[in-house]
């Protein structure tokens, strides 16, 4: 399921079944123009990456709108906010919060998050609409499934 | 003798030839106008259509095994290609079914035999939902419905798909 009105809708019908969140973590700035287009493009693998995981599953899975953190703010504060919104899915209760990305920065302060950080490490460029990427986000959705649906 | 051969004066015959021009440039502008007043209707909608799903008939067994393909989708906003995909096998008489995976439950993707404990039938790993192999859904498992099944037809020898259809509808 989705933010959206039509799973949203289905999802408060459906409350009992739906005990996992997944929140893609995706750092966003403007001030280094070396790195701009490594994460502009990992932002949108992300995307689709999550959109795909939360297609093989939504029937148990919420995913939640992209979290957007400047790359170079402190780390400290977006643990804050980010555990705020585990904290917020936790009393409904979401027991499964999985938050996925191509930031390897989290993984030092994996301890700290509120829930399981799954750190993708690779895909740096690429074209979006070619057919290796696509079989390689098709792989990796499936194991990563495969990973989340160990925790149910 | 002159006068019947005279019978188109040539102020008629100047008349027929700009009437008829002048119509056939009327008619030039006019049918493409009216063809764009009336393309909604004249266009196939892209949904209905059968979609080859690159599978050749011949490669079809009776275990169920998962294709995937993609057709394009248009809504609102967005024109965009969509992944779809479909369990297909041959049935006992031979004919190709054609199931959806997605659950009738919440909408996770089911897999034939998706769990070891229950060879022979469609599992859903979100929620335990089984299905019978023809789709039929097992009582006491979430889902209440039977898995949708593709309209199909089959042409030199590969597999078209379609839209899904509840059970019954189709």
């Amino acid at each position: 399921m989705q933010w959206i009105k039509e799973d949203v809708k289905q999802y408060i019908q459906a409350k009992e079944y739906v005990d996992t969140v997944i929140v893609p973590l995706i750092p966003y700035h403007l001030s280094k123009d070396s790195e701009l287009e490594k994460n502009a493009f990992q932002s949108e693998v992300l995307s689709i990456f999550a959109k795909e995981i939360e297609k093989e599953l939504s029937g148990r899975v919420m995913l939640s709108p992209n979290y957007y953190y400047l790359k170079s703010g402190s780390k400290e504060e977006e643990l804050n906010r980010i555990n705020s919104w585990s904290g917020d899915a936790r009393t409904q209760p979401f027991n499964n919060i999985f938050f996925v990305t191509f930031d390897s920065a989290w993984k030092k302060d994996e301890q700290a998050l509120d829930g399981t950080l799954i750190w993708l490490p690779g895909i740096q460029s690429g074209d979006l609409k070619s057919n290796e990427l696509h079989s390689f986000i098709h792989d990796q959705v499936e194991q990563i499934g495969e990973y989340i649906k160990s925790y149910w | 003798m002159s006068e019947k051969k005279q019978q188109v004066s040539r102020r008629q015959f100047l008349n027929y030839t700009l009437t008829g021009v002048g119509g056939f440039m009327a008619a030039g502008m006019l049918v493409p106008m009216l063809r764009m007043a009336v393309d909604p209707v004249l266009q196939e909608s892209a949904a209905g259509d059968l979609v080859n799903v690159g599978l050749a008939v011949e490669d079809i067994t009776n275990e169920p095994q998962r294709v995937d393909w993609k057709i394009d989708q248009v809504d609102a906003w967005y024109e965009s290609k969509v992944g779809k995909s479909a369990w297909v096998y041959k049935n006992d008489n031979d004919e190709i079914v054609a199931l959806s995976p997605i659950c009738k439950h919440l909408g996770c993707v089911v897999s034939w035999e998706g769990s070891e404990q229950f060879p022979d039938q469609f599992y859903c790993p979100c929620h335990g939902g089984r299905y019978h192999k023809d789709g039929q859904n097992i009582p006491g498992t979430p889902p209440t419905a039977p898995l949708d099944v593709y309209e199909s037809k089959v042409e030199n020898g590969m597999l078209y798909l379609g839209m899904a259809h509840p059970r019954g509808e189709a």
